[in-house]
């Protein structure tokens, strides 16, 4: 199929390779049949030139022997002319067996010729091929008696008419079986090499185009070609049926996707304006509590017998809790709603600023701080701070018990993302309760022990997820709480990364 | 050159059916040098015992190997009265003129098996056995009876003598330029009945039917 470059033998397509071994096959053959039929031809006519030569050269001294024995040259030229009827000979002569020329004939009157050969001790005859003549030599006797020498010379027109006849003849021999070749080669293309063709050229269709529809056409034949172009279609049509399904599924987990999301969009509009709605104005009717309440102690707080004034403390301190957690509620309802703003940040710089808006926190607490460096990073600051400033101050709520608290912040590299983690001694938590972490409102101390509203982690996670990353935690009761979490990353990776970074400490 | 040929030709045309192919005549004509180089020949041949001789031989010594291939190309009758005998005599009658040469020549030689030998007679009588004989010149005046003498027996008759084939005779020399030639007188030799062979007859000068030796 290609066309450019160097063919070899190997890269010929398979009709022109069948018809190339056609052709050899066949052309060897006929050329050696050939030239073996021309040699023989050949050898048994030089043999026959050879042997009508010898016989002439007997039959001419066997008439001269009289001529010889009475010394009469005249009588043995009148034989000798007889080869007039012999157009081949263009040369004979008769020596006296002391070796002198005793009578010649020349087909053409003129031209002088080589000495004969010399006839070998013990021979009858002895012969030269000279370029296109041939030369013989015989000895002649006569009871029992050499008398003369007979030479011989004929040219080999004869075997050069025949050659060239011969040559004709195979030649044409050869260029017809050559077309036969052909011929025959054309139908073993058409029954052999036109469907292995046809199929590589539907296989290249499909390939290119990705068209599973075609098909390749089939022969009538039953054979393994035939067996090769249905399994072929087969394949494509299994293909093809396969794609269908595959699009279907496609098509209705799209459809699926579409309406889940659509649900889900509208749900968590829903919930969003819900949850905002009802914090803003669940603030109306405490702000009315607290602001009478206010009124209330600061007017007839004096009036008011003592438990009286707890009970109303309790109402002032109720109010304030209420206020927080509306707070937190509209913090976590702002993070869905807030769009997301990467910059690049200095994490040490972000946590700096943390510690120092916290430090009225624990200024009074003993603690042992354990800063690591932190990467710079993409993203939102404002965000991050967040997480830092929630994970630090519940670092430092749950470690208060400690006489030495110590709250850890470092960073270490897994897979080419920075995972950091946050650690203290603190009261730590029942990893079987890990999964309610997260939760809004979920709580895993009492808040007689730890106060607190359910909302800070939640919230963390909520930013931490927003950002693309993931959060976790490590934790056992009484010996302080990990947590883990990368801006962005796959999770099993880090999971893995977080749980050898554990087990080395 | 340019004779015809009886018997060439007719033993050629056997041969003649092999070439297949018809030929083209290219010639290379040369000049004629070889074909007058070719004409001089010298005279002697066939005889074992003249072979790697190069000197020229004389007039006799070419006659008397002659004599000896006569032998050679003659069939005498069955029932000859010399048929049992195992020499082949060759005679001379009258004047020897070979001197020693016939008896060098003829040492060794056989014909039909048996041993060549030369005999010299004084009357023709004595040639009653003889195969060939020679009669030598000398006998010229005599020739007429020495034949009738001869004529019961089958002897090859000989002669230098000048027509010696119209005198009754068989086989007469003569001298054609340096070469020794002959005649022959076909009836008589059948008179006597002899058979000549054709391949003589094709080298004799002169083959003459007749005349018939007188009674």
């Amino acid at each position: 199929m290609q066309i450019d470059g160097m063919l070899t033998f190997r890269d010929y397509s398979i009709p022109r390779k069948l018809t190339w071994m056609n052709l050899l096959v066949s052309g060897t053959v006929l050329l050696l049949a050939s030239s073996g039929f021309f040699a023989y031809d050949l050898y048994t006519f030089r043999k026959g030139t050879l042997r009508n030569l010898g016989i002439e050269a007997q039959i001419i001294g066997t008439n001269s022997i009289s001529a010889l024995l009475f010394d009469d040259p005249h009588s043995a030229e009148n034989t000798l002319s007889a080869l007039q009827s012999a157009p081949h000979v263009l040369f004979a002569e008769i020596y006296t067996p002391d070796g002198r020329a005793f009578a010649a004939y020349r087909r053409d009157r003129t031209g002088s010729f080589p000495p004969p050969p010399l006839i070998p001790a013990g021979q009858a005859q002895t012969y030269l091929f000279q370029s296109d003549q041939v030369a013989l030599a015989r000895w002649i006797a006569f009871q029992g008696r050499p008398v003369a020498t007979i030479y011989i010379r004929s040219d080999l027109q004869a075997m050069h008419d025949r050659e060239k006849s011969l040559a004709v003849i195979v030649g044409t021999v050869f260029l017809m079986s050559l077309l036969a070749a052909m011929w025959m080669s054309s139908v073993a293309r058409r029954s052999i090499a036109e469907p292995i063709v046809r199929l590589a050229e539907t296989a290249r269709i499909v390939l290119s185009e990705k068209n599973y529809s075609v098909r390749a056409s089939t022969t009538r034949e039953r054979n393994e070609v035939s067996v090769l172009i249905s399994t072929f279609n087969e394949m494509l049509a299994q293909i093809q049926e396969r794609d269908a399904a595959l699009g279907e599924a496609h098509n209705r987990l799209e459809q699926q996707v579409q309406e889940r999301t659509a649900q889900l969009n509208t749900a968590n509009a829903d919930l969003e304006a819900f949850s905002y709605s009802v914090s803003h104005d669940l603030r109306a009717p405490l702000r009315h509590i607290s602001a009478f309440s206010q009124m209330l102690s600061e007017e007839y707080g004096p009036k008011m017998d003592p438990i009286a004034q707890q009970h109303l403390n309790r109402i002032q301190n109720g109010v304030k809790n209420m206020g927080k957690l509306i707070e937190d509620l509209l913090k976590l309802a702002q993070i869905d709603r807030k769009r997301l703003v990467r910059v690049p940040t200095d994490l040490d710089a972000l946590l700096k600023e943390v510690l120092t808006e916290l430090e009225p926190e624990y200024a009074s607490r003993r603690i042992d701080w354990r800063i690591g460096a932190l990467p710079a990073v993409d993203c939102d600051p404002g965000l991050v701070k967040q997480v830092f400033a929630n994970l630090i101050s519940n670092a430092l709520k749950y470690s208060r018990r400690r006489e030495l608290a110590i709250v850890e912040v470092g960073q270490f590299e897994e897979d080419g993302t920075s995972v950091i983690f946050v650690r203290d001694n603190g009261a730590g938590f029942d990893e079987k309760y890990t999964s309610k972490l997260f939760a809004v409102f979920q709580r895993l101390h009492r808040a007689e022990d730890f106060e607190g509203t359910g909302v800070g982690l939640s919230t963390v996670q909520r930013i931490i997820r927003k950002h693309g990353g993931e959060i976790w935690a490590k934790g056992e009761v009484d010996n302080g709480a990990s947590f883990f979490f990368a801006l962005t990353t796959k999770r099993g990776n880090l999971l893995a990364a977080a749980q050898a970074a554990v087990s080395v400490r | 050159m340019e004779k015809d040929l009886k018997l060439g030709s007719g033993s050629l045309d056997r041969a003649g059916v092999l070439p297949l192919i018809a030929p083209s005549c290219t010639s290379q004509r040369k000049p004629l040098r070889w074909i007058t180089a070719l004409a001089v020949v010298a005279a002697l041949f066939g005889t074992p015992s003249m072979q790697g001789q190069h000197a020229k031989p004389t007039e006799y010594e070419v006659k008397a190997t002659y004599l000896y291939n006569f032998g050679k190309f003659v069939e005498w009758p069955p029932k000859d009265t010399h048929a049992e005998s195992d020499s082949f005599p060759i005679c001379v009658l009258g004047q020897d003129p070979f001197g020693s040469a016939l008896n060098s020549i003829l040492a060794d030689a056989t014909i039909d098996g048996k041993s060549v030998v030369a005999k010299r007679i004084l009357t023709p009588q004595d040639g009653s056995n003889c195969r060939v004989l020679f009669i030598s010149s000398s006998e010229e005046t005599r020739l007429k009876q020495i034949l009738v003498v001869l004529r019961g027996t089958s002897a090859l008759t000989v002669s230098d003598l000048p027509q010696f084939t119209q005198r009754g005779g068989m086989v007469q020399f003569f001298l054609e330029g340096n070469r020794v030639r002959f005649d022959v007188n076909l009836t008589t030799a059948e008179q006597a009945g002899l058979t000549l062979s054709s391949e003589l007859l094709k080298v004799a000068s002169n083959v003459r039917r007749g005349p018939r030796l007188a009674d």
